[in-house]
């Protein structure tokens, strides 16, 4: 299946990802597992038989087939991993388990310590045994914490963390009707997972220079919280400007905040400070009202910024997003259409820059979907092969790296153990 | 300090504002020692954001604290030969080189990546701005939180037929950051084995985009194209965040059974809602999501929120309180995380300051408090760059080194 002719940075890593066997959706080691896939790794999906991964089991299904195999999250999660089965509430599945771990780098493990203990999967008795094995964890609250126990997850992570607490951003007019929000999807999820991927590249180089592999325990909530450290570090060298940083703060208040409607939808756009406001008249082709006194200093205009919104959602009523972000951009002032997802699929940028990738996968067919989230020069991340179906790997893992004779192969398949 | 990871490596540090900065501090972290290059002549805005208990002063910022640890600083000006010539002498020492000017600036300053390749070869470069290198926007500008209505994120987060909506934290900037330092490591990863350097462009609406693909695959699969939908999930019900009694106190709260719900209905003491047809599987629990959600936030309305919290977390259900950040600052699982540590500043003072969201079993990382600006100029120049003292301050009477 491989057809990307280019080596990829992590070609001579070998990973495995464990599945989610909790309730609550989780999908940060899946995250950590195509971050590091992308990059040529080989990272070998551990799946419960049947049912497979959560990634095969929530989100939207594409045309054709089974769930299983056209679920968004996974044609997406899963591309470029292999995939075997295993029921790791047998211990004839996990003594398998221990035998691949034997040679891995890296293991991607997102299952709560006490579920690990029950299954002697815990980092203590992994890392001990396989001295060269990073062993990472990706939690709900670490694997030390007091909250260790507790179940977290996307939701109650960006809540916990501070992030809800402002989102809506700016935008919040009504506070009893409006409750915090998350971003879309699962950001808390996903950032969790790029935080694994980072560490876990970190004790790799860790490695090169101690020859020792190590746990890393990485927290869904802290992962989170380290977004907000800015209002960590305002608050703790008691900065006025901590105040800002209030739900209630309504968007006005702000000054020149972010969104704004405009003739065709909306616009982010930042006429702070000073420089970026000169630019932003330049690109009204300075109206009469941008010279009232009450506009003239950056303090000025923070204090009258109910009045300088209302007349600058004025101009931007009577042009299109397109318009406004080409003159802004001409005046050096940062301001980008607000796209929905059709635009932001048609747009020429990504177009031409060759974002979206195809994939050919053999239940779903070809679809588009969005590529890595860096260019790089010499090992450029890629799609490699489309998503695993279902055990796909089971043999070549199995038998031909395992050794396993082919009678036993078919026996613990018959069992529900492969 | 040698056994950290990233001893011996170095990272010339040209970022600013919140994202490359981030980056530098998880390297720093790790043990690289990260050179941060600064101008007092256009210094970075942080700077003059967030002063220490209100008194300004460039070295006074916490808010540039929070992300400038673990790292030192010199002060050069890149738009002199003089200046430049210091930063190329230090780029040649140098394993990773990150930035996040506007396209095109590095440039200018004789410092693009075919000119850092030819002082060393295997150098690591990486850019990150909001629509990337290349591309007929390649030139646009913006902060983060700009590039989050391009990414196609803003139209998705907001309430339900709502308004688009930007996030908290100023995201994505410390997405980038963390995004960056993989990016990077990865390419070292490489360099190690086969003593090739490479350029990395980041593109930060590019990776944003990558974060909804359920909305973007929907629409390539299916053509359904996906709008707000406030805390709610398609799966799931409830998912959402309830009030609780007082100013502004909220609970998050997901079930993700049937088992779940009954049970949450017992925390609630509504065996009404228990036994509500309309509520009574998951399906017809997403069927009725706005009766669903109207019932349990009069019932959460009367009650304590860490309370009801405590007991919900004792039945199993994913729950949590929505925290301002001082209550996330005091609530004593993070004092007890270590993520919150004091470190000192020369100005500032000993300053509580949120480190890396990980702990290592096999290194205690590198943490020590932000530099001030051009703290470390004469130290670097002399100890690492190998400047006479008489060279140093002719550099500085021309205005190369500031």
């Amino acid at each position: 299946m491989d057809n990307h002719p280019s080596p990829g940075a992590l070609e001579d890593l070998k990973i495995i990802e464990l599945p989610m066997l909790d309730a609550m959706p989780f999908f940060a080691a899946s995250w950590a597992g195509k971050t590091m896939a992308e990059l040529g790794a080989e990272v070998l999906k551990i799946e419960p038989p049947k049912i497979g991964a959560q990634d095969r089991r929530y989100g939207p299904i594409g045309r054709g087939g089974s769930d299983a195999e056209t679920r968004a999250l996974h044609l997406y999660l899963d591309c470029n991993k292999l995939s075997a089965t295993l029921d790791l509430n047998d211990r004839r599945g996990r003594d398998l388990l221990m035998r691949l771990l034997d040679g891995a780098d890296v293991l991607f493990n997102p299952n709560p310590p006490a579920l690990n203990d029950r299954m002697e999967l815990s980092w203590r008795t992994l890392c001990a045994r396989f001295p060269r094995l990073i062993a990472v964890s990706t939690t709900f609250f670490g694997t030390d914490s007091r909250y260790r126990d507790f179940r977290g997850g996307d939701l109650v992570a960006t809540q916990m963390s501070g992030v809800g607490y402002e989102t809506p951003f700016n935008q919040v007019t009504d506070p009893p009707n409006h409750p915090p929000l998350r971003a879309a999807e699962r950001q808390a999820d996903y950032m969790t997972g790029y935080t694994a991927a980072a560490a876990a590249m970190a004790a790799i180089e860790g490695r090169k220079r101690s020859g020792k592999g190590q746990h890393v325990d990485v927290s869904q909530w802290l992962a989170m919280v380290s977004t907000i450290r800015i209002n960590v570090g305002e608050l703790s060298h008691d900065s006025p400007r901590a105040g800002m940083h209030r739900r209630l703060f309504v968007r006005r208040k702000t000054n020149a905040g972010w969104i704004y409607p405009c003739r065709d939808g909306f616009i982010s756009f930042r006429s702070s400070p000073g420089n970026f406001w000169e630019g932003a008249v330049r690109m009204m082709d300075s109206p009469e009202w941008t010279r009232d006194p009450l506009f003239e200093t950056e303090t000025l205009r923070l204090k009258n910024s109910d009045a300088l919104d209302a007349l600058l959602t004025s101009w931007f009523m009577e042009h299109t997003k397109q318009e406004i972000f080409e003159r802004a951009q001409a005046q050096g002032v940062p301001c980008f259409p607000l796209y929905d997802i059709r635009e932001v699929a048609e747009n020429e940028q990504y177009k031409a820059r060759g974002f979206f990738q195809q994939c050919e996968h053999p239940v779903a067919g070809r679809f588009t979907m969005p590529g890595p989230p860096y260019r790089m020069s010499r090992t450029p991340a890629a799609i490699r092969r489309p998503a695993p179906r279902l055990g796909e790997h089971n043999a070549i893992i199995f038998c031909e790296r395992l050794k396993m004779p082919r009678d036993q192969f078919e026996a613990l398949q018959l069992e529900g153990v492969i | 300090m040698s056994d950290l990871p990233l001893a011996g490596v170095r990272v010339a540090d040209f970022g600013w504002i919140f994202a490359v900065p981030h980056t530098t501090s998880w390297l720093g972290a790790l043990g690289a020692d990260v050179i941060r290059i600064e101008s007092p002549k256009r210094p970075d805005l942080v700077r003059f954001l967030g002063a220490t208990e209100g008194k300004p002063g460039i070295n006074r910022s916490g808010l540039f604290h929070s992300i400038n640890f673990s790292k030192r600083s010199i002060a050069l000006d890149l738009n002199t030969q003089a200046g430049a010539g210091v930063a190329r002498r230090l780029i040649s020492m140098s394993d990773i080189v990150v930035e996040n000017f506007g396209t095109g600036v590095m440039a200018r300053f004789g410092l693009d990546y075919e000119h850092l390749r030819a002082l060393k070869p295997d150098v690591v470069m990486m850019s990150g701005t909001p629509l990337g290198q290349t591309g007929p926007y390649a030139g646009a500008i913006g902060y983060g939180p700009n590039s989050l209505a391009f990414s196609g994120i803003s139209h998705l987060t907001g309430y339900p037929g709502g308004e688009p909506s930007g996030i908290g934290g100023t995201w994505p900037d410390f997405v980038v950051g963390v995004v960056m330092a993989m990016g990077a490591l990865a390419a070292l990863h490489h360099r190690d084995r086969t003593g090739e350097g490479q350029y990395i462009d980041l593109s930060i609406a590019e990776m944003v985009t990558g974060m909804i693909p359920e909305a973007m695959m929907d629409f390539f699969l299916n053509g359904r194209e996906h709008g707000p939908i406030g805390n709610r999930d398609p799966d799931i019900a409830p998912h959402g965040v309830f009030p609780t009694a007082g100013d502004d106190r909220w609970v998050a709260i997901v079930t993700v059974s049937d088992a779940e719900f009954t049970a949450l209905c017992e925390v609630l003491e509504a065996p009404a809602t228990a036994a509500d047809a309309r509520f009574s599987t998951m399906a017809a629990r997403l069927q009725n999501v706005d009766a669903l959600e109207r019932e349990l936030g009069e019932l959460t309305r009367r009650l304590d929120r860490d309370e009801l919290v405590a007991k919900l977390r004792a039945k199993g259900i994913a729950a949590g309180p929505m925290y301002n950040t001082a209550e996330v600052m005091a609530d004593a699982a993070m004092v007890e995380s270590g993520m919150n540590i004091e470190l000192d500043h020369k100005e500032a003072g000993r300053r509580v300051i949120p480190v890396l969201p990980v702990s290592f079993s096999g290194f205690t990382p590198n943490y020590y408090g932000g530099p001030a600006i051009g703290e470390h100029t004469d130290q670097v120049l002399s100890e690492l760059l190998g400047y006479s003292s008489e060279e140093i301050a002719r550099l500085r009477a021309g205005g190369g080194v500031l």
